[in-house]
C-alpha cells in the first residue's frame, strides 16, 4: 500500500471531481432502481417499493457527502467556496475593498522592498562553497595602500606569501587588493575604450572560495607565480553577457588593459559577484600583474607596500579563537623577519600593541553594510508600523462592514451555521484580501526596489546588488501577508459572530451594536494616531538632520562646480612624463578659457575620495607619528576653482616648475599645530616616511583656510597642497567653476578635453554638490523615506478617523436630530463632532509621546546637529497631527451640522 | 463467518446492524469469493450469505467503497449488467487480498477474546 499511490489517486480524484460526482450518482441510482424492481417483484406496490428501497438505502445526500469526504478534499472545497463568496462580497463593497487593497499593497510592498535590501545587504551569505568557514584578517575593511608598520587591516604580498606557508589554521588562504582597478580597456581590436572594473586577486582566490568557472577555468597558483608575465583574466558572467553577448567563443577573445593584452581564460559562475556585497568586478586578474594594470599599484615584491586583504578558509575543527591565536603569533614574527623592517622604537611599540582580529567572511565584505545596517533596521521598523496602521484601518473597515452585514450573519447562524464556520469564512475573506494586497505589494516592491537601488547608488552606475525576488523574500512576504490577515481579520470576525440574534433579526440598525462597536474602533483609531506621532516625529528628526548636513560648512564653495573623472592612464604615459603634465596643463587652459567658466583645475582629491597621507617632519618640531597629513596634488587654479581662501602667502603660479624650488601650501590647522609659532611661510618640511624627500624639502609658500576632506561630520583635516608640476600624479579629477547651465557647460568641457586628446575617457560628470551629498546618502534616504512613510501613516490614520466619524455621525442622525429639535445650533452640533474627534487625536498624542521619546533614543546616533529629543520636531509633529485630524473631521462635522431634524426624526 | 451469524441470530431482532468496523471485512470477503460485483450485488450477497440476518444500511457501502478505492484495495470499472444497465464493478486487488487477511485475523482475535469473556462469565 504505497502512500504515493494513495496520494496520486486523491489528486486525480480532485482533478476529476465532476466525473466523480456523476459516476457516484449513477451508481447509487442503479442501486435504488434494482432494489425497487426487486421489491415490486416480491409483491409491493410501486409506492411501497419506492419507500422501502429508500429506507434500506439510507439518506442519499448524506451518503453522497460521506463518499465525497472520503477523498479528503472537503477543506479545500470549503475554502474555495468561502473564497468565492469572499470575492463576491469584496466586489459588492468596492470602495472599502479599494481602500483596503491600496493600503495593503503599499504596506506589504514597503515591507518587502525594505526587507529585500536587508536580505541582500545584511542576511545573505556569499554564493561560495561553505561560506561559514571563510574568515578575513582585520575587521575595518579600509581600502588603500599604506607603508605603516604593523597595520592589522592591510597586508603586503610578501607577507601574504609567508603567512600562507607558515600558518597552521587555514586549509587555504587568498589575498585580494583592497581597491578595485577601474581601467579603461579595449576589447580585441575595438577602438572605443570601455570601463572595466578589475579586481586583482591571488591565484588561490577562487579555490579558497570553492568557486569554479562556468566556462574555461578560474585563476590558479601558476598565474600568480612570477611577476608581470601572466596576462590572464577571468571575467564575470555579467561582463560576458554585456560585452560579448553570451558568446561561447569568448575564450578566444582578448582584453587590453594599460599596455598589456590579456587572455580571457574563463567566465565566473552567474551568481558569483566576488567577495564584496554591492561591488561587482567585471574581471579578476592575478596579483602578479598588479603593476601592469592601471593605475599600477604593484607591490608584488615590496614587503611594506600594504594594500591587500587576506582571506582564509578554516581547517575543519579549528575555531576562530585558535585561528586568531595562530595569526597573532605569526604576525610579529613575519614582520620582524623582513630584512627591510624598520624596527624603530616607535614601530616596535606599535607592533607590541597590534592585535589582528578575525571576522567571518560568510556574508562578504561590505561598505553598504556599515552605512545601511542601522538605517535599514530603522526603516524596517517604520514600514512595520505603517503596516500596523494600515491593519488597524482595515480592521475598522471590516468592523463597519460586519455591522452592516450583521443581519446576514445572524440569519446564517439562525439557520444553523456553526460560529466557527462563519468565523472561518470571514477569515478566508480577510486572507483573500491580504493575499491580493500581498500580490500587489510584490509588484509595488519590484518598482520600489529599483528606486531604492538608484537612491543608494553614487554617481551614474547602479550599485550591483541583487534585490530581485527569491524564496526567502517570498516566504517573508507570505508570512507578513498571512500575519496581516490574522491581525486585521480576527477581531472583526469574532465581533461579527458574537451577536444577539434576535436583536439583529429584528432590525438591521440595532442601537446596541453601534454602541458596542465604537470602543474598539476608537481604540484602533487612537493607536493609529499614537503610531503616526512616532513616525511623524522620526521623520521630522531625520529631515532636520538632512538640513543640518546640507548646511555644514565644508570650507570650500560646493555650489556651481562641475567635476568629472578622466582616465589619463589610457595615454600610456608614466606619471613623471612631461607630456602627461603638458596634457593636464593644456586641458586646464582650454577649459578655463571657455565662456561661463571662471576657473578649472585638476586635483588628486576633492571630497570624500580617499587620501594619500603620511606624517610630516618639520625641522625643530618633534615628529608626531599619530598625525597624518593628507596630501593633495593640485593644479594652479585649484584654490580659485574651489574658492578656498589663501589667508597668508601666495598660491601656486606658473613660476613653480619641475626644476624650481619645491613648494607647498599648508592648511591653517597644519600651520597652527605642526609648525613653530609665528608665520610658517618660508619654513621647510619633508614628508615623514619617504627618505628621498629629506634631500628635497618642501618650502611653505602659503596657508589655506581649513576645509573638510573626508566627510561632513568630522573636524577639519590636516592638509597640505603640492603642485603637480613638482609632484607626480596621474589624475582623475577635474573641477570646473562655472556659471550658467550645467548641461551646456558639461558638453563644452567634454568637447574641450576631447579636442586635446580624442581618446581620453570621461566619466562621473556631476556637480560638486552632488558629490558632497553622496557622503550622506544614507541620511538622505532615511529622511526621504521616513517622511514618505510618515505622511502615509498620517494619511491612513486620517482615513481611519474620517471613516469612524462618518460612521458615528450616520448612526447618530436620530440623536442629532433630537438635539437640534431641542434647540442645539448647527455650530454646536459640528463642534460636538469635532470635539470627539479632537479628543481621540489628543489621546493618541498623549499615548504616543512617551513611545516617541523612548524611540528617539534608539536613533539618536543617526541624528546630526540636534539635541536629544528635539522639541521643535515634537511640536511640529503634534501640530501637524492635530491639523490633519481636524481636516479629516471637517466633512463628518459638516454633515452632522446639516442634518434636518424633521428628516432625521422621521427616519428614526 | 458462520460463527458470527449464529451468535447474531440468537438475538431477538431478525435483522441486525453489522458490528462496527466489519464492513470492510464483509466487502473484501464478498469480493474475494464472488469476484467482480457492483454495489447492489455486494449488498445482496452479504445479506443472502448471512441468511438475511446481516442488514447493511445499503447506502453506507458507497463511502466505504470510495475509501477502499483510495487505499487501493479494490479497483473499479464500468460494465453492463444482465439487465443491460451501466454499472460500476469492483474487483479485489493484491493489496485488497492482503488486507482481507489482516482484517480476518484481527476479527478473529477480537471475537476469540469476546467468546472467552462470555464463556467465563
Amino acid at each position: 500500500m504505497s502512500l504515493t499511490g494513495e496520494f496520486s489517486r486523491r489528486v486525480s480524484m480532485l482533478l476529476h471531481r465532476g466525473r466523480f460526482r456523476r459516476e457516484l450518482d449513477e451508481e447509487m441510482r442503479l442501486h435504488l432502481d434494482l432494489r425497487h424492481e426487486q421489491q415490486i417483484a416480491s409483491g409491493l406496490t410501486p409506492k411501497e417499493a419506492h419507500w422501502s428501497a429508500q429506507r434500506r438505502f439510507g439518506n442519499v445526500d448524506r451518503i453522497k457527502e460521506r463518499s465525497h469526504m472520503a477523498w479528503g478534499w472537503n477543506w479545500l472545497e470549503t475554502f474555495l467556496q468561502d473564497a468565492g463568496y469572499g470575492l463576491r462580497s469584496m466586489l459588492r463593497t468596492r470602495a472599502i475593498t479599494m481602500v483596503a487593497l491600496t493600503s495593503l499593497a503599499l504596506g506589504i510592498g514597503a515591507n518587502t522592498a525594505i526587507f529585500s535590501f536587508l536580505d541582500a545587504i545584511m542576511l545573505r551569505s556569499l554564493p561560495v562553497k561553505d561560506p561559514q568557514g571563510l574568515v578575513k584578517l582585520g575587521v575595518e575593511d579600509p581600502g588603500g595602500i599604506t607603508d605603516a608598520f604593523a597595520n592589522t587591516e592591510l597586508y603586503s604580498y610578501p607577507f601574504y606569501r609567508q603567512f600562507q606557508r607558515k600558518n597552521a589554521v587555514f586549509s587555504e588562504t587568498a589575498a585580494m587588493y583592497s581597491m578595485m582597478n577601474d581601467v579603461h580597456g579595449f576589447i580585441d581590436d575595438r577602438q572605443e575604450p570601455q570601463l572595466i572594473h578589475v579586481q586583482t586577486v591571488s591565484g588561490t582566490y577562487f579555490s579558497t572560495l570553492g568557486v569554479s568557472a562556468q566556462l574555461g577555468r578560474v585563476l590558479n597558483e601558476t598565474d600568480d607565480s612570477s611577476k608581470d608575465d601572466h596576462p590572464v583574466v577571468v571575467i564575470s558572467d555579467n561582463f560576458w553577457k554585456r560585452t560579448f553577448g553570451d558568446d561561447p567563443s569568448v575564450l578566444s577573445h582578448k582584453v587590453k588593459l594599460g599596455n598589456v593584452v590579456y587572455d580571457i581564460v574563463g567566465v565566473a559562475p552567474q551568481e558569483f559577484f566576488g567577495t564584496q556585497v554591492g561591488v561587482a568586478p567585471d574581471a579578476w586578474a592575478p596579483l602578479s600583474m598588479s603593476a601592469a594594470i592601471p593605475p599600477g599599484w604593484g607591490g608584488y615584491d615590496k614587503n611594506f607596500t600594504e594594500g591587500l586583504y587576506i582571506l582564509g578558509r578554516l581547517k575543519p575543527g579549528v575555531t576562530t579563537e585558535q585561528a586568531t591565536a595562530n595569526v597573532n603569533l605569526l604576525f610579529p614574527q613575519i614582520l620582524r623577519g623582513f630584512p627591510d623592517a624598520n624596527l624603530s622604537q616607535w614601530n616596535l611599540t606599535r607592533l607590541s600593541r597590534a592585535h589582528v582580529s578575525i571576522k567571518s567572511m560568510a556574508k562578504g565584505i561590505s561598505d553598504l553594510r556599515g552605512d545601511y545596517s542601522k538605517p535599514l533596521m530603522v526603516l524596517m521598523v517604520i514600514v512595520g508600523l505603517v503596516l500596523l496602521i494600515a491593519c488597524a484601518n482595515i480592521a475598522n473597515l471590516l468592523l463597519a462592514r460586519s455591522t452592516a452585514r450583521a443581519r446576514e450573519l445572524a440569519v446564517r447562524q439562525a439557520l444553523g451555521a456553526p460560529r466557527s464556520r462563519i468565523i472561518r469564512q470571514l477569515l478566508t475573506e480577510s486572507l483573500l484580501l491580504a493575499l491580493t494586497g500581498g500580490a500587489l505589494g510584490i509588484a509595488f516592491a519590484a518598482a520600489a526596489d529599483r528606486v531604492l537601488l538608484r537612491m543608494i547608488s553614487q554617481g551614474s552606475d547602479t550599485v550591483p546588488l541583487d534585490v530581485s525576488l527569491n524564496l526567502r523574500l517570498l516566504a517573508f512576504t507570505f508570512a507578513v501577508t498571512v500575519g496581516t490577515a490574522l491581525l486585521f481579520g480576527t477581531l472583526p470576525a469574532l465581533r461579527a459572530t458574537r451577536v444577539q440574534l434576535v436583536e439583529n433579526l429584528k432590525s438591521g440598525r440595532g442601537a446596541s451594536t453601534a454602541a458596542g462597536r465604537s470602543p474598539i474602533a476608537k481604540i484602533l483609531v487612537v493607536s493609529q494616531v499614537a503610531l503616526s506621532l512616532v513616525l511623524t516625529v522620526t521623520a521630522c528628526l531625520f529631515l532636520r538632520t538632512l538640513v543640518n548636513l546640507n548646511d555644514v560648512d565644508t570650507g570650500f564653495n560646493k555650489a556651481n562646480v562641475l567635476r568629472l573623472d578622466i582616465d589619463s592612464d589610457i595615454t600610456g604615459y608614466k606619471q613623471n612624463d612631461p607630456r602627461l603634465k603638458a596634457l593636464f596643463k593644456q586641458i586646464e587652459d582650454r577649459v578655463s578659457a571657455l565662456p561661463g567658466v571662471t576657473a578649472a583645475s585638476f586635483s588628486a582629491f576633492t571630497f570624500a575620495e580617499g587620501s594619500w597621507d603620511s606624517s610630516i617632519h618639520v625641522p625643530g618640531m618633534p615628529v608626531d607619528h599619530n598625525t597624518n597629513v593628507n596630501h593633495n596634488v593640485i593644479g594652479n587654479g585649484y584654490f580659485a576653482t574651489m574658492q578656498i581662501p589663501i589667508i597668508a602667502g601666495r598660491s601656486f603660479t606658473a613660476q613653480d616648475t619641475a626644476t624650481s624650488q619645491r613648494v607647498a601650501i599648508i592648511s591653517e590647522h597644519v600651520a597652527r599645530t605642526l609648525f613653530p609659532a609665528g608665520s610658517p611661510i618660508g619654513h621647510t618640511y619633508d614628508l615623514g616616511s619617504d627618505s628621498n624627500d629629506a634631500a628635497h624639502p618642501l618650502t611653505v609658500i602659503g596657508v589655506a583656510k581649513d576645509v573638510k576632506l573626508h566627510g561632513l561630520t568630522g573636524s577639519a583635516n590636516y592638509i597640505d597642497y603640492l603642485p603637480y608640476t613638482q609632484q607626480d600624479w596621474s589624475f582623475g579629477d577635474l573641477e570646473v567653476r562655472y556659471s550658467g547651465d550645467f548641461s551646456s557647460i558639461s558638453n563644452e568641457v567634454q568637447q574641450s578635453i576631447h579636442a586635446v586628446d580624442r581618446m581620453l575617457p570621461i566619466s562621473n560628470i556631476r556637480t560638486l554638490d552632488a558629490e558632497v551629498a553622496d557622503t550622506f546618502t544614507n541620511q538622505t534616504i532615511i529622511a526621504e523615506l521616513s517622511a514618505f512613510f510618515g505622511l502615509m501613516a498620517v494619511f491612513l490614520s486620517c482615513i481611519g478617523l474620517y471613516g469612524l466619524m462618518s460612521y458615528l455621525v450616520g448612526r447618530r442622525t436620530g440623536e442629532i436630530g433630537i438635539r437640534m429639535a431641542l434647540g442645539a445650533s448647527r455650530s454646536e452640533v459640528a463642534w460636538h463632532v469635532l470635539r470627539e474627534m479632537g479628543l481621540m487625536v489628543i489621546a493618541g498624542i498623549v499615548i504616543g509621546l512617551p513611545i516617541t521619546v523612548s524611540g528617539i533614543r534608539l536613533v539618536r546616533n543617526m541624528l546630526y546637529g540636534l539635541s536629544g529629543t528635539d522639541p521643535l520636531s515634537l511640536m511640529a509633529a503634534v501640530a501637524f497631527l492635530l491639523l490633519a485630524g481636524m481636516a479629516a473631521g471637517y466633512l463628518p462635522a459638516r454633515r452632522a451640522s446639516t442634518v434636518e431634524p424633521v428628516v432625521a426624526l422621521r427616519d428614526e | 463467518m458462520a460463527a458470527l451469524i449464529r451468535q447474531k441470530s440468537d438475538s431477538d431482532s431478525d435483522r441486525n446492524e453489522i458490528p462496527p468496523g466489519t464492513l470492510y471485512l464483509l466487502i473484501l470477503k464478498t469480493l474475494a469469493v464472488r469476484g467482480r460485483l457492483h454495489g447492489y450485488e455486494i449488498a445482496e450477497s452479504i445479506q443472502n450469505c448471512s441468511d438475511d440476518v446481516l442488514q447493511v444500511e445499503e447506502g453506507s457501502l458507497y463511502p466505504a467503497l470510495q475509501r477502499m478505492l483510495i487505499k487501493g484495495w479494490v479497483t473499479a470499472e464500468w460494465g453492463v449488467t444482465v439487465g443491460n444497465r451501466r454499472a460500476r464493478y469492483y474487483t479485489l486487488t493484491r493489496d485488497g487480498e492482503k488486507q482481507l487477511g489482516i482484517e480476518v485475523s484481527q476479527f478473529e482475535r477480537v471475537m476469540g477474546a469476546i467468546s472467552r469473556v462470555i464463556q467465563t462469565a
